[in-house]
């Protein structure tokens, strides 16, 4: 008996040792922090070659343009610029005001250089066949000449960081340099080191930053890669806010959180969940078959269950309102009845009576609708397509496969249809207003590259090749009609971006691309 | 020495086989290791996708890639990760040491404790306070160790405060690493500890049937003595098995608590490795895993014979 009770007591002893050890070294924080919880993990320490440390360094290195509040494009390192009526020689005045956190002076060097070194590293691989000459010009400027007219270069500029050629310069390859400790940079933070073992970032402030100063003296980027735990982590206060690009907070943890002390920066999502067709095969790559699977869905039911209200029955034209130009087309509707006219009108119809429609040689058939198994709102959606087309006589498959097989699949135009979904900044790409999800001619992870139409390559290339807003306008609502007649995807809802913070801190400011992530918010929070 | 000569030889045979699997088995999966080094958003051209699978290697021909292989393990040399921007072999050895601060203290804390209690608990299998303790090792035993490590941090991190959420450390100081570890060594110590208390359990009650048991009985030795000085022996004989596989997976088996503690050990990397197609990572880890095997089964069989008699005078 005594025997265990010192064991007791010798257990109690250790943990109390561990518990105060561990308490001393947690509560050494100087300063006022900004903690940032996020589910995006950086791999790797490399600023130019990890996907996510790309985008948290657009803090410590912020690229030429910015997006703003409103979706609009914005200088951001670049103060302004000027473009060719061509569209082929683009100029940007650098803000003099600049410098990089060893002190030196930003300088159109800088921005040359990057861009070269950027091209010639296969960073920004499409600019290589374009480009001619990078030069810088007397009045602080820099600029790009192209061989031919390319239209939305600046709002390319606004994911590519910018970096100082005096450290660079002599590194060979960009995306395999890792560093773990600092990394120079020129905003209002720099990149003090990548902790990846504690799952953290940390930026300090920028000595040497001239504009508006911040509250706060640094911010940490938390990494949690389990979202529950990322939850906890909010309630527990060890985070302020909740970070993930391309995708607001979970829309099923936000009541939780409600009752807590937390705030919402809620903005229009440019992103959205959409069903993907086939069109390239049978029976989706018949426009008929395609319009009566969009009267089969009912849109209200799915936004209810998967966006839980934060979002809205989209439109036919598949851009969200947030986009520039954005187009009124007729909203996406739910009618089973017309959705059966319209399969009975084109010929596939239930001959043998048991209960599902044939393709038109009269064979039995069975569309697969491919899912990724690495997102739980497809799955929900998936299972809800399958019962609105099987209301209609339409047999569905749920194939569920893991992202990689996904990304094949598709490739090989070896499904249906599949629910998948566009990131802001993917809307964007490309010649904007999702049309780098469909042109055939550009391949990528995330997109479907399912549209050979010529009509719709050359309204890609027009949008490529205009600077003229007026004339941009008249193409976005050709893309967008293009769309409301051909159907290639269908947007399920349109959702929004819900950001949870602390409500001890205000100041935020969020953006339809990069919500939160923005210099305007890490200039402005304060902690009250 | 015949004996020896056809172990060996059946140990070279396994890793040759093993290895070959190794290569093998990343490539038969589908999946393209060049797509996934794209972000989800990014669109290139199909002559920057086949410059990227030069860059890596994967527009040889398969055997020629089997060849080249062979030719960079007999040079120690692991390959070079392109998703994690790196050498394989560093990258290894960085997840190998906070893999080893997680694991090694579970297996053997779960040896520890479970194969006392286990043998105990099967010596006096009608006693209740044994059979509530099994009851509880059981009901361990048969929850998701996912669950449970959530349940432990909602518990232990968010109800009390008591422990951090995330990650091998915040500071870097050793107490600052125990603390970090402590919570996920417990969980994973309480698996390890219920699977040995289990097999011991049933492994000792079925030795007890065994004649020599009554014999030591009969020569007029007492309960514990019986089971500490001739079962417990015979009775340990699966435990050393499951404890050298244990070894041979020490850098593979956390994967569900680091997923959820948030720690970049070695089951997150061949998770992610996985996920992205990144073959070299890929035949790294197994490369390591495959000795790590070998290593613990050669390390069982000398235990075996040490144990056993039998096994000795067998070969």
């Amino acid at each position: 008996m005594k025997n265990i009770w010192s064991v007791w007591i010798f257990l109690l002893f250790l943990l109390s040792l561990i518990l105060s050890t561990g308490a001393l070294g947690a509560d050494d924080a100087d300063g006022m922090t900004l903690r940032i919880g996020t589910p995006n993990l950086v791999k790797s320490p490399s600023l130019v070659g990890d996907y996510y440390m790309g985008i948290f360094a657009h803090l410590s290195n912020p690229p030429l343009m910015r997006v703003a509040e409103d979706g609009t494009l914005e200088g951001q390192t670049a103060e302004m610029y000027e473009v060719s009526d061509d569209g082929k020689t683009w100029k940007f005045y650098i803000d003099d005001d600049l410098y990089w956190s060893d002190g030196t002076k930003v300088t159109p060097d800088d921005v040359k250089f990057t861009i070269e070194y950027y091209t010639a590293n296969s960073v920004i691989g499409w600019l290589e066949d374009l480009l001619e000459e990078v030069s810088v010009t007397d009045d602080n400027a820099v600029v790009i000449e192209l061989s031919e007219p390319y239209a939305t270069l600046n709002q390319e500029f606004v994911t590519y960081n910018i970096l100082p050629k005096h450290v660079w310069e002599d590194i060979d390859d960009p995306k395999e340099y890792t560093n773990k400790g600092e990394y120079v940079g020129c905003g209002p933070f720099y990149i003090k080191g990548t902790a990846l073992e504690a799952g953290v970032l940390y930026f300090e402030k920028n000595p040497h930053w001239k504009g508006t100063q911040p509250n706060i003296d640094s911010v940490e980027v938390h990494m949690y890669s389990n979202m529950d735990v990322l939850s906890i982590a909010l309630k527990r206060g060890d985070v302020d806010a909740y970070y993930k690009y391309g995708r607001g907070y979970p829309y099923a943890n936000v009541r939780a959180l409600e009752e807590d002390t937390f705030d919402f920066v809620v903005t229009d999502y440019t992103g959205l969940t959409f069903l993907g067709m086939n069109i390239r095969k049978e029976p989706l790559s018949d426009v008929s078959f395609r319009e009566a699977i969009s009267y089969a869905v009912d849109y209200d039911e799915i936004e209810r269950i998967v966006a839980l209200g934060y979002g809205g029955a989209a439109n036919r034209g598949f851009v969200p309102r947030s986009m520039a130009y954005f187009k009124e087309t007729e909203q996406l509707e739910y009618d089973s009845s017309n959705a059966k006219e319209n399969l009975d009108d084109a010929g596939y119809v239930d001959s043998d009576g048991d209960g599902l429609r044939e393709d038109l040689n009269g064979d039995d058939m069975e569309l697969v609708l491919l899912i990724r198994s690495d997102d739980m709102d497809y799955q929900r959606i998936a299972e809800l397509l399958k019962e609105y087309l099987g209301n209609v006589g339409i047999d569905v498959e749920i194939r569920m496969v893991e992202r990689s097989t996904w990304f094949d699949l598709k490739d090989e135009y070896n499904y249906d249809m599949t629910v998948t979904g566009t990131t802001p900044w993917g809307m964007w790409m490309w010649a904007n207003w999702g049309t780098g999800y469909f042109d055939s001619r550009r391949t990528g992870r995330g997109v479907l590259h399912t549209i050979d139409d010529p009509e719709f390559h050359a309204l890609c290339d027009d949008i490529m090749s205009t600077t003229d807003e007026g004339q941009l306008e008249e193409y976005a609502h050709d893309v967008q009609d293009y769309y409301a007649e051909n159907l290639p995807g269908i947007a399920l809802y349109w959702g929004q971006y819900v950001t949870p913070y602390n409500d001890d801190w205000t100041g935020w400011s969020s953006d339809p691309i990069f919500g939160i992530y923005r210099l305007d918010t890490f200039l402005n929070v304060v902690k009250a | 020495m015949f004996i020896a000569r056809k172990k060996a030889i059946r140990y070279v045979m396994a890793i040759f086989i093993i290895f070959s699997l190794n290569f093998a088995i990343p490539r038969a999966m589908p999946g393209d290791p060049v797509m996934n080094l794209l972000g989800e958003d990014v669109i290139v051209s199909e002559s920057s996708v086949a410059e990227m699978r030069t860059k890596m290697g994967l527009d040889e021909p398969l055997y020629i890639q089997y060849l080249k292989y062979w030719s960079d393990i007999f040079h120690l040399d692991l390959g070079y990760s392109y998703h994690l921007h790196s050498e394989v072999s560093k990258v290894l050895f960085t997840k190998m040491k906070w893999t080893l601060l997680l694991v090694v203290p579970t297996i053997i804390l779960g040896a520890v404790i479970g194969t006392p209690l286990g043998a105990l608990a099967g010596w006096r299998r009608k006693d209740s306070n044994e059979k509530i303790m099994t009851m509880s090792f059981l009901f361990v035993y048969c929850t998701p160790p996912y669950f449970l490590s959530i349940l432990f941090i909602y518990l232990f991190s968010f109800k009390i405060g008591w422990f951090p959420l995330k990650g091998f450390y915040t500071t870097g100081t050793p107490g600052d690493i125990v603390y970090h570890l402590f919570l996920p060594v417990t969980v994973m110590t309480l698996f390890a500890a219920s699977r040995n208390y289990m097999i011991m359990r049933g492994s000792v009650i079925q030795e007890m049937q065994m004649l020599y048991a009554t014999y030591a009985r009969a020569k007029g030795l007492f309960g514990r003595e019986i089971l500490f000085r001739h079962i417990f022996k015979n009775a340990s004989l699966p435990i050393i098995t499951l404890v050298a596989l244990d070894f041979g997976f020490i850098f593979s088996g956390a994967l569900f608590v680091e997923i959820v503690f948030s720690m970049n050990g070695m089951g997150n990397l061949i998770y992610d490795a996985i996920l992205a197609r990144d073959y070299p990572v890929l035949q790294g880890s197994f490369l390591l895993i495959t000795v790590m095997v070998v290593l613990a089964n050669l390390l069982a069989d000398i235990l075996y014979g040490l144990l056993d008699p039998r096994v000795r005078w067998q070969g």
